[in-house]
C-alpha cells in the first residue's frame, strides 16, 4: 500500500507541489525501499540526492571549529578593545613627539646648530589619562621614531604596542 | 537550554554559551556549505567566517525568528560570495583535479549502488554546471531537507523563486547524470 502511494506521489514530489508533511514521508521511503527507490529514480534520476545523508559531522572536527571560532572571537574582542585605548595615549604621544621635535629643531636652528643631538629622547608619560598604560617612552635616534606601551601586569589581555611609524598611526 | 537562552547569554558576554552554539550548529552548516562549495576544507573556514559574523551581529539578531534560519543565510551567502569569486579557470582546474569517484562500477542497480558518501561525490562531480543560486536552493531543500519558505528565507528571495531554481537545477542534474554517470541510474534506464 505504501509503494503504490509512494509511486503516485513522485510526481508531485519532483513539481514542489508535495506538501511539507508528507515530503519527509516520501524520502523516508525512497531511502528504505529499494524496489521503490528503482522505480523512483527510473522517472527521475535527480531523486538521487535527496537519499544525501544528514548525519551530524565528527565530532573532532567540530571541536576544532569551535576553538577555533572562539578565538577568533576573542582575538576581534581585544583587538577592538586595543583599538579603542589605543587613541586617546597616541594623541598625547604624538603631542610629546611634537614639542620634543620641536624643542630640537629650535633648538638646532635658532639656539646653536653646533649642539649635537641625543641619540636617544625619553618621554615618560605616567600622566593621569584613563585607560592609559602606566609608561610610555618616546625614542628619537636619529629619524627613527618608536613608541612603545607597556601594559600593565593585572591586565589579562597583555598589551604591548611596538609601533615604528607613528605618522601612518596618526 | 535552547538556542533563544544562548544567544541571550551570548549577547550579555558569556562566551561559552556562543561556544555551545557553535558546537550545536557547526556541523549541520559545514555540510551544507561543503555541499554548496563541493569542497570540505574550503567549508570550514566559511563556516567559522559565518559565526564570527555572526557574534558580530548578535545584537542585530531578531529573536522571532529561527537562529538556524538567520545563521545559514549568513554562511550560504558567504558561500555564494565565494563562489562569485572563484574564476571559471579555478573552477576548471578543481573540477579536473579534485573529488574523483571512488566507486564507479557496473552490475548492480542504483537502489544498492549510491550509498551516502557516494551521493556527495557524485554531487561534487556535478555540481558545477549549476548556478551560485541553484546550487544553494537544490542543498538545501533536496539534501538537507529544509521547507521551501526556510529556504526562501535563507536565500533572500520568493518561494516561487526556489522553486523555480530547483526545477532547474533538477533539470540540468538530470541531463548530467544521465551523460556522465549512468551507472546511478536503474539497469533499464542505462539501455
Amino acid at each position: 500500500m505504501n509503494c503504490e502511494i509512494f509511486r503516485e506521489t513522485i510526481g508531485s514530489y519532483v513539481d514542489e507541489t508535495l506538501e511539507e508533511g508528507r515530503r519527509h514521508w516520501f524520502r523516508t521511503h525512497l531511502r528504505e525501499c529499494p524496489t521503490c527507490r528503482e522505480s523512483a529514480l527510473r522517472d527521475e534520476p535527480s531523486l538521487l540526492f535527496a537519499m544525501a545523508p544528514t548525519a551530524p559531522g565528527k565530532p573532532e572536527a567540530i571541536e576544532a571549529c569551535t576553538a577555533a571560532v572562539m578565538a577568533r572571537i576573542r582575538q576581534d574582542r581585544l583587538e577592538r578593545r586595543l583599538h579603542r585605548r589605543r587613541r586617546p595615549w597616541l594623541a598625547a604621544a604624538a603631542a610629546a613627539t611634537l614639542v620634543i621635535s620641536g624643542g630640537i629643531a629650535w633648538r638646532t636652528m635658532v639656539v646653536g646648530g653646533s649642539e649635537t643631538l641625543q641619540p636617544v629622547v625619553e618621554a615618560q608619560l605616567d600622566a593621569g589619562l584613563q585607560n592609559s598604560p602606566p609608561t610610555v617612552e618616546v625614542e628619537m635616534p636619529g629619524e627613527e621614531v618608536r613608541v612603545y606601551q607597556f601594559a600593565n601586569d593585572a591586565d589579562a589581555d597583555t598589551a604591548v604596542y611596538f609601533i615604528v611609524d607613528p605618522a601612518l598611526e596618526l | 537550554m535552547n538556542d533563544l537562552q544562548w544567544i541571550q547569554a551570548a549577547k550579555n558576554g558569556d562566551e561559552d554559551a556562543y561556544a555551545k552554539l557553535v558546537r550545536r550548529h557547526s556541523g549541520g552548516l559545514h555540510r551544507t556549505v561543503a555541499r554548496i562549495l563541493a569542497d570540505d576544507a574550503e567549508a570550514w573556514d566559511v563556516v567559522q567566517m559565518a559565526f564570527l559574523k555572526a557574534w558580530q551581529k548578535l545584537d542585530r539578531y531578531d529573536p522571532r525568528f529561527s537562529f538556524t534560519t538567520w545563521l545559514y543565510r549568513i554562511g550560504t551567502n558567504l558561500a555564494i560570495d565565494l563562489l562569485r569569486s572563484r574564476t571559471s579557470r579555478e573552477r576548471a582546474h578543481k573540477a579536473g583535479t579534485e573529488h574523483r569517484l571512488r566507486l564507479v562500477g557496473t552490475g548492480e542497480g542504483a537502489g544498492t549502488r549510491a550509498d551516502s558518501n557516494e551521493t556527495d561525490n557524485v554531487l561534487q562531480q556535478l555540481v558545477e554546471v549549476l548556478t551560485p543560486q541553484q546550487r544553494s536552493a537544490f542543498v538545501l531543500r533536496e539534501m538537507e531537507g529544509h521547507e521551501t519558505a526556510e529556504v526562501a528565507e535563507v536565500l533572500g528571495c520568493s518561494a516561487t523563486t526556489v522553486r523555480n531554481h530547483i526545477f532547474q537545477a533538477r533539470k540540468a542534474l538530470r541531463r548530467e547524470l544521465r551523460l556522465r554517470f549512468p551507472e546511478y541510474l536503474p539497469a533499464s534506464e542505462r539501455g
